[in-house]
């Protein structure tokens, strides 16, 4: 039984580009899935991904939204939906912005995606496989007032969708990249945003996939001259969640800043890879990661800050906390700097470690229970991650993940 | 009318025996103050009584209302009626003054209000209670923090450790009057550790308790203090230390 190849092959066979994807799909047979002694997938717990487990999804299936979901609806100005990586539909679209669905695209590197990411086995699985590539543009000096909202949804397959966000110069936009359904699914989205000279791209990045799912995302900034990335990642759900988030300060002046908020439990996995890329002078980049794993679960954060020979007057912070909630539990910070300019900021963090007893103490003497201690100091660990989300969806993504935090169980 | 009795107590921190045999008793409404050189004990008996981790107690008995509170967690001991006000309050970032008191049980009912009046009564800035449990507060503000938080939860006995440092003269009397008011205003009890005279300005003292080396050596009226100041603690050193 091949049940993943047989399906991949089949859909390939009935795309308009199959020759292109079948070349995708013969360079994954090539490589075959990463293993664990590759290092960077050394945390992953390759061993249990069966890929027999998953079927294509030749059709999309829908299902029904969430609650969250639909509070998420009701404050968007656009609604894109895609369901099992097939694009679905738009609701009608604000004044200076489009949604096309192309069939084959190129990274909007500039590059074909195989040449983008020859070493990446997800990442070429989703150049063969992706139904299309959902491109969503807000033309020059448009500001977009409410959040452009993709709503992601999957069933129990293999599904891959793909996403550009292109900000002309000057623009700028809010948008959320939303996930969840996925029972016992693979899940392998990739995206790519484009943020001309001088534009504003509020990202959130939110995943919320049920807890049997296998989730391999990776997203790319791409920024211009004094382009903003702000860009704030959550992760909720996944039995194993890979979440890579690069950034390539193409220009001048251009920032990026990026939170990453994740909690884990049971046995899950939270895989946590960043590469910051300051190619131009007077760059700024700041990363923040937080995240608490509570149970058997486990995380690993691993970011690089590779800054380019005349990157001058470049900033680069990275800093990472993570809480262990259980003796059970486990956290790895990597942090790896590689700096060929001399003229630059530099500076990373880290810590991992459990609740602070003292702390704890001093709630428990004002009367204040344990587990309510706990949960205080948990919240507050995360606040300053959702200080910085957009306005219009603050309270509801507050709200989420703190009663999301209210369920980690703390073991002493 | 409560009653605090704290009988032979005996506690152990970092393998090391602070409090050898401390004995005190006190009712509601009542103001005690106990002082002594550094390193005598004062603090750690403040802090043995609240449960602070790595205090060992090796023998004896702390009862409220015949309750014996060392067989009781933190946070019950709190709820049986104890406060300590700490020399060094703890930061808890990202948690606010508001949440911790509803945790802790306080009445919501404008609850918002009487923290800024409250505030006001020490003289702390009313920007404080909209910001993070003591993060970013010099030290005299965390104990005036301290001092709203007492105010709220009204203890029937208050142990107030060192909360005269850091303190000025204007700050330390708006304390000691927000202290001797609460004696009246819900009869607490209030146990003031200090190395200092100045607190006894403002709030009279029913007894003063000398302690040195882990015990109390002497125990008399407000006169006491003025013995302190005029001999220092050396008269009342153990002759064998």
């Amino acid at each position: 039984m091949k049940i993943f190849a047989d399906s991949a092959l089949s859909f390939i066979s009935e795309r308009p580009d199959a020759t292109e994807r079948s070349r995708a799909w013969s360079i994954f047979e090539t490589l075959g899935l990463p293993t664990t002694s590759d290092e960077v997938w050394r945390y992953a717990p390759l061993g249990d991904l069966d890929l027999d487990r998953f079927a294509i999804a030749l059709v999309p299936s829908g299902g029904v939204d969430s609650a969250f979901a639909r509070e998420l609806r009701d404050r968007a100005g656009l609604v894109v939906r895609v369901v099992d990586g097939y694009y679905e539909s738009s609701s009608s679209l604000p004044e200076g912005v489009t949604v096309e669905v192309a069939t084959r695209v190129g990274s909007l590197s500039g590059e074909t995606m195989l040449s983008r990411y020859e070493s990446d086995t997800f990442a070429i699985l989703n150049d063969a496989l992706a139904p299309s590539t959902t491109v969503i543009r807000v033309a020059n000096d448009v500001h977009v007032a409410l959040p452009i909202v993709v709503l992601n949804t999957t069933s129990g397959a293999a599904s891959f969708s793909r996403t550009q966000i292109i900000l002309g110069r000057g623009s700028s936009a809010t948008v959320v990249e939303y996930f969840e359904g996925g029972h016992n699914a693979l899940v392998v989205p990739l995206s790519e945003y484009q943020i001309g000279d001088n534009a504003s791209l509020q990202l959130v990045t939110y995943q919320r996939l049920d807890a049997s799912a296998w989730h391999v995302a990776r997203t790319t900034g791409f920024l211009h001259r004094d382009a903003r990335l702000h860009q704030a990642v959550i992760g909720m759900g996944a039995h194993y969640n890979r979440s890579r988030n690069d950034a390539e300060l193409l220009g001048t002046g251009s920032e990026n800043e990026l939170r990453t908020t994740f909690m884990g439990s049971d046995a899950q996995v939270h895989d946590l890879r960043t590469h910051q890329f300051h190619k131009a002078a007077r760059t700024h980049s700041t990363l923040l990661s937080k995240g608490a794993v509570a149970g058997e679960s486990r995380c690993v954060y691993t970011g690089l800050i590779e800054i380019e020979k005349g990157a001058k007057r470049t900033d680069a912070r990275q800093t990472n906390h993570n809480l262990l909630l259980s003796p059970h539990a486990h956290a790895d910070s990597v942090p790896n700097l590689d700096i060929r300019e001399n003229d630059v900021m530099c500076a990373h963090a880290s810590s991992v470690g459990p609740l602070d007893e003292l702390q704890l103490w001093y709630l428990e003497s004002r009367g204040v229970t344990r587990r309510d201690a706990q949960r205080l100091i948990i919240q507050g660990f995360f606040y300053e991650m959702l200080t910085t989300l957009p306005s219009d969806l603050a309270a509801l993504v507050e709200s989420d993940v703190t009663s999301a935090l209210a369920l980690l169980k703390v073991d002493e | 009318m409560s009653t605090l009795t704290i009988a032979g107590l005996r506690v152990e921190v970092a393998g090391k025996e602070v409090l050898k045999g401390f004995d005190l008793s006190m009712q509601s409404g009542e103001v005690h103050v106990i002082m002594g050189p550094n390193g005598s004990g004062k603090s750690t008996l403040a802090h043995a009584l609240s449960g602070r981790p790595g205090y060992k107690v090796l023998d004896g008995s702390v009862k409220i209302d015949g309750v014996e509170i060392l067989d009781l967690s933190p946070t019950e001991r709190a709820r049986h009626g104890l406060f300590l006000a700490m020399q060094h309050p703890m930061e808890v970032p990202g948690v606010r003054p508001i949440d911790l008191l509803l945790a802790a049980g306080a009445d919501q009912h404008d609850l918002r209000e009487r923290m800024t009046l409250e505030a006001q009564s020490v003289e702390l800035r009313t920007e404080v209670l909209d910001r993070f449990v003591n993060v970013d507060l010099s030290g005299g503000e965390r104990k005036r923090a301290e001092m709203v938080q007492l105010a709220i939860l009204r203890p029937k006995f208050a142990m107030l450790d060192e909360i005269d440092s850091g303190l000025d003269v204007d700050a330390l009397g708006a304390v000691a009057r927000r202290l001797s008011l609460a004696t009246s205003e819900w009869n607490c009890g209030v146990l003031a550790i200090t190395h200092f005279r100045r607190l006894l300005q403002e709030l009279t003292p029913t007894m003063i308790h000398v302690v040195t080396d882990g015990r109390v050596v002497a125990t008399g009226g407000p006169e006491l203090a003025d013995v302190l100041e005029r001999d220092g603690y050396e008269p009342f050193r153990p002759v064998n230390s």
